[in-house]
């Protein structure tokens, strides 16, 4: 989720922070000192995030556009100028053009503040709830400062990691953005759930049968040494850069998991998929963003024993070897999905509906044309005539089946002279049969039964 | 929606006294009768449908809605009432299909006019509606199984929509009035059971059916309370399709669904093999599939339009034939089943068997994604996924030219006139060199398609000739017809080896296929011709400038700064959707009042004071050694 940093530069923030101490301090430089303490923060644990920052007073101006150049907005820190007077509409405008432009407008965005106003928190309710104020405690210092962004840094920067496990093999990696726990039902379950630190893939499936799911959010997945957890705290002393290198430089130097299963997802067109908790499932996968370059994601399915319908539950799914005959056939030929479901969809099924009269007439229509081909259409004629004999019944629509019958009867005397005889019985044995269901004769309008040809034997 | 919301639990109550054997006297002629056949044959006298078909038929449309888009846990309970209840299914899963309920109502079949009508009340139906809505279904039972401890956590909701023919208002009270007390009898009950569970919430939709012709008896009352425990709203509909649209409508409400139409997809005619026409079909979905659309603030302008009934919209989707990998993935946000809302039509038919015989597929699923270059929308099947890209608006550049066109038909031209439209020229020349597409004939192409000069040239060549046939009236047409001719970067004299000219144009698309930074290098070039024009453009009208009252023309500084923020655009290639959108509102504001200098040429929505006279330096700076000089 990118970052946009709204730093207040009007006069206000040139106030002096009035200090028994030895140092004069502004409460700008308080706000640098904490946002560089982030920058450096991110720069460690967080360097794929991507940052803007933007300075505003009754004006804004887009000092830095989203980067992930952490010295370019530190630098820029560095040399702000003092303006008039705090209008944070106009600035929170700018933000919306910014992250429009860049990003789209299916897009989240944290957004950072860094000079504390009353009326945040009715911004907070306005935009949907969705946010945090953090305020210092206890006075204007250092410290304070200090402790309010480490708290910000706990809250939305602290990078998650997982070990990914795959039968006996396991890596650790750091998952990027961070997953964000998920309310699927704020009555039956209001506790949000949480994507484990265990990742345990539990299979792998073709691409054509997971055929681009519907997911709720995209990561990717970065291998990280081992044992060499980096500061998860993000104290931001500059001292402590030095010393550690880079946990993905790291990696780069040990064998990893992560680098085999990438491989083979890439070469087999296959995904993984991966359980993140109790009843949660995503899958593991590799994205190609250039010709050349391509990286292990994952995506989170939502919440729930049974994501994707054409799969059925994922708890059912099972090695191809414990089937009894291979589901995709011996010669690779077929697949097991999509699931067909236990009922068919009424588009599947060629339901009556009579809404508009134009279905009726279709109906009836149908009916009649191939009344006139009879015996050649003996089996259609009778297939459609019991099907709208069904829907009359149940809409009991008594009247159309004595109207049809009454249609039958006439198609039976214009018969021409050339019509095979077997014609006229079944218009006439058709027709007798919907006389009887019409009058609700529980005999003979019993929906399950169907008006089967009259047996005629014409070929002696 | 929330899991036990008060759409988990629906109660059908469907009167089945003797006054709803009477006809809906709207009549079917299903005798239609071909012109070969006509001689000498009477045609079957129409048939119509009673109340209680009526009734049945929309009723079974809904379900069949439901069940297609909710196959699981959203649950009906069908009650019929006479002189008793009839129940014809359970909460249970495997009750729950219109088969099922076909099949129950067969049974009952229509009702008996003979029956005393003193016995029968839609009364019996409504007190076992509420005692049903207590029955604990499937899921609530797993549900409260599972959770133990936290079991209060399910909650028992419910709605009861009952189709009847009630005598007045104070009928309908009276209906109220019992159900309320009903609830609060079974709730005391069910406090006792374990397979019971108290209502906390009811939702009584009384639908009364009334004739053709006829003056109903009752009036339509929007949603009320009548206790923290029920609500209660009243719709006096007429039997027949008016009773379809309204439950149509129900459905919707009641499930979030909205309504998708995709247009214009091929299909072959029966009779005619070989030609094809095009069709539209409308498809129920759940809501949140167009919150992509939302999302991005234009929804109404992508082809929404509202319909006879006024309360329904639908948005338009134009058919995209498929051209997708199935060994790729796609990103994908969401998956959403579908049902059509015609399912026994044509165009239906052909759409869903289309769908589903792509590999034997039977999930049907309508997926949204937003990529940044246009609203794709997948109609998603398992193997085969089907692109439906959204309709663009064709009239955003068009729009921009609306200002020009109502001014030029004008019989004389006042000096602001002609300065408006020098501006739409300027604009169109803009939005040219900035490599905006025309969206016109985008659809179907993604990005930025091969064609673009070629839609701007024939856009160009309208206009000329619009201008052209009024540029003999005065001499203000003449000078309108003249920046357009230089602002299309041909000199004049050139305008007679016109023909000559669009070969050269066609042999540049040619190479601009070849490759992208051709394309660019070209476009550069084009930028700086057009700076010269423009500026010779500036000193033409340097009369006007030196009037107080009129305006500037757009000077240079906005269109340098504008250069400024564009290149990451244009390297970016493809314009995004936005950028389309800010133009297109940025062109129809500036088409409602003349822009102030200042804003117009502002920067970041900054403008700098007195910048002329940086002005005037820098643009002896840049210009030296220009042509224009």
């Amino acid at each position: 989720m990118p970052t946009v940093i709204l730093m207040d530069v009007s006069l206000s923030m040139t106030r002096p922070v009035s200090l028994d101490g030895i140092e004069e301090f502004q409460r700008k430089n308080l706000a640098v000192h904490g946002l560089n303490m982030l920058f450096e923060h991110m720069a460690s644990n967080y360097r794929l995030e991507f940052t803007a920052l933007m300075a505003f007073s009754s004006l804004w101006e887009l000092l830095v556009p989203f980067t992930r150049d952490y010295n370019a907005l530190q630098e820029a820190l560095s040399s702000l100028e003092d303006y008039d007077k705090t209008c944070v509409e106009s600035a929170l405008n700018g933000v919306n053009n910014l992250v429009q432009q860049e990003w789209g407008s299916a897009c989240p965005c944290q957004l950072q503040m860094t000079d504390a106003m009353d009326n945040l928190e009715e911004l907070l309710r306005l935009s949907g709830g969705d946010g945090q104020i953090f305020t210092m405690d206890g006075p204007l210092c250092m410290k304070s400062v200090q402790g309010m962004f480490g708290r910000l840094i706990d809250y939305a920067y602290s990078p998650f990691h997982a070990v990914l496990h795959c039968g006996n093999l396991s890596s650790d990696v750091q998952v990027f953005p961070r997953p964000e726990p998920v309310v699927m039902d704020e009555e039956v379950e209001p506790m949000p759930r949480t994507v484990s630190a265990d990742l345990e893939i539990v299979g792998f499936i073709e691409i054509a049968d997971i055929s681009s799911p519907p997911v709720i959010s995209r990561h990717l997945v970065l291998p990280i040494a081992p044992n060499k957890d980096v500061d998860e705290v993000g104290t931001g002393a500059t001292d402590e850069l030095e010393e550690e290198p880079s946990a993905s430089q790291m990696a780069g130097k040990s064998p990893n998991f992560c680098v085999l299963l990438h491989g083979s997802l890439k070469v087999e067109g296959m995904v993984a998929l991966v359980q993140l908790g109790p009843e949660w499932y995503g899958m593991l996968y590799s994205q190609a963003d250039s010709k050349k370059k391509s990286n292990l994601m994952m995506s989170l399915f939502e919440p729930g024993p049974e994501p994707l319908p054409w799969l059925g539950k994922i708890s059912y799914l099972g090695p191809i070897s414990e089937a009894a005959e291979n589901p995709y056939g011996e010669d690779d030929s077929k697949s097991p999905f999509p699931l067909q479901p236990q009922v068919k969809r009424s588009y599947a099924q060629n339901v009556t509906v009579w809404i508009k009269a134009s279905g009726l007439q279709t109906d009836v229509q149908k009916i009649l044309r191939n009344a006139r081909k009879l015996p050649d259409k003996t089996q259609t004629f009778y297939k459609e005539l019991n099907r709208l004999r069904k829907a009359a019944l149940a809409f009991g629509f008594w009247e159309l089946l004595k109207g049809v019958a009454d249609l039958l009867e006439r198609e039976c005397t214009m018969l021409p002279d050339s019509a095979h005889p077997d014609a006229a019985f079944q218009l006439s044995h058709a027709a007798q049969q919907l006389k009887l269901a019409s009058t609700g004769d529980s005999q003979y309008a019993a929906f399950d039964h169907n008006i089967v040809p009259m047996h005629t034997d014409f070929s002696s | 929606m929330k899991m036990f919301s008060v759409a988990h639990k629906t109660v059908f109550v469907v009167d089945h006294c003797p006054y709803m054997a009477e006809s809906s006297r709207q009549q079917v002629e299903c005798d239609v009768l071909t012109k070969s056949r006509a001689q000498g044959v009477i045609p079957l006298a129409p048939v119509s449908k009673s109340l209680w078909t009526c009734a049945v038929e929309c009723s079974m449309e809904y379900c069949r809605i439901l069940y297609d888009i909710y196959p699981k846990d959203k649950l009906v309970n069908y009650i019929v009432s006479d002189s008793e209840f009839h129940i014809l299914n359970s909460w249970r899963r495997e009750d729950q299909s219109t088969h099922e309920l076909m099949s129950a109502l067969a049974a009952v079949g229509p009702p008996n006019p003979r029956e005393d009508p003193e016995c029968c009340s839609i009364l019996h139906g409504l007190v076992a509606a509420v005692e049903s809505l207590c029955k604990i279904t499937e899921l609530q039972h797993e549900r409260r199984t599972a959770l133990m401890d936290t079991a209060e956590r399910v909650a028992n909701r419910g709605r009861i929509i009952c189709l009847t023919n009630a005598k007045s208002d104070t009928h309908v009270r009276m209906l109220e009035d019992c159900i309320q007390e009903t609830i609060l009898d079974q709730n005391k009950l069910a406090a006792g059971s374990d397979r019971l569970m108290a209502i906390q919430q009811c939702e009584l939709v009384l639908v009364h059916i009334y004739p053709q012709g006829e003056d109903t008896l009752v009036s339509d009352r929007p949603k009320k309370e009548i206790s923290p425990l029920l609500t209660s709203e009243v719709h006096s509909v007429r039997a027949g399709r008016h009773l379809a649209t309204k439950l149509n409508i129900l459905v919707q409400q009641h499930f979030d669904l909205t309504s998708t139409t995709i247009t214009n997809i091929p299909m072959k005619e029966e009779q005619h093999a070989n030609t094809s026409a095009n069709y539209d079909v409308e498809l129920l979905h759940h809501r949140d599939a167009h919150l992509e659309f939302f999302k991005s603030g234009d929804l109404h302008m992508a082809g929404t339009s509202t319909r006879e009934n006024g309360l329904k919209e639908t948005v338009t989707l134009k058919w995209c034939t498929p051209r997708t990998n199935t060994i790729e993935l796609y990103y994908c946000t969401g998956a959403y089943r579908i049902s059509p809302t015609d399912v026994n039509s044509r165009p239906s038919s052909c759409l869903t068997n289309f769908l589903l015989n792509g590999e034997l597929l039977l999930n049907h699923y309508l997926s949204s994604t937003l990529p940044s270059i246009e609203a794709v929308l997948f109609l998603r099947c398992l193997m085969t996924f089907t692109k439906v890209i959204l309709t663009q608006k064709t009239k955003i550049h068009l729009n921009a030219v609306v200002p020009l066109a109502n001014l030029i038909v004008k019989e004389t031209l006042t000096e602001e006139d002609v300065l408006t439209c020098q501006k739409t020229v300027y604009n169109l020349v803009d939005m040219e060199r900035k490599n905006d597409p025309l969206p016109i004939s985008t659809v179907g192409s993604r990005g930025k398609g091969p064609k673009r000069d070629e839609q701007y040239r024939i856009m160009w060549n309208e206009l000329e000739t619009l201008v052209k046939t009024h540029a003999g009236a005065t001499d203000r047409h003449q000078r309108v017809l003249d920046c357009i001719i230089a602002c299309r970067s041909k000199p004049p004299e050139e305008e007679e080896r016109k023909k000559r000219g669009r070969k050269r144009e066609e042999r540049e698309d040619r190479t601009e296929k070849n490759g992208n930074k051709e394309t660019d290098d070209k476009s550069w070039q084009e930028s700086e011709r057009l700076k010269g024009l423009l500026d010779k453009e500036d000193q033409e009208s340097e009369v006007i400038k030196d009037s107080p009252d009129s305006p500037e023309p757009l000077n240079k500084k906005p269109r340098l700064t504008t250069e400024e923020v564009q290149p990451p655009e244009r390297a970016k290639g493809p314009v995004s959707l936005l950028t389309m959108w800010t133009n297109r509102i940025t062109a129809a504001n500036s088409r409602k009042h003349q822009e102030f200098v200042g804003r117009a040429s502002s920067v970041n929505n900054k403008f700098e004071l007195y910048q002329h006279l940086k002005d005037e330096n820098g643009m002896d700076v840049h210009e030296n050694g220009k042509a224009s000089r």
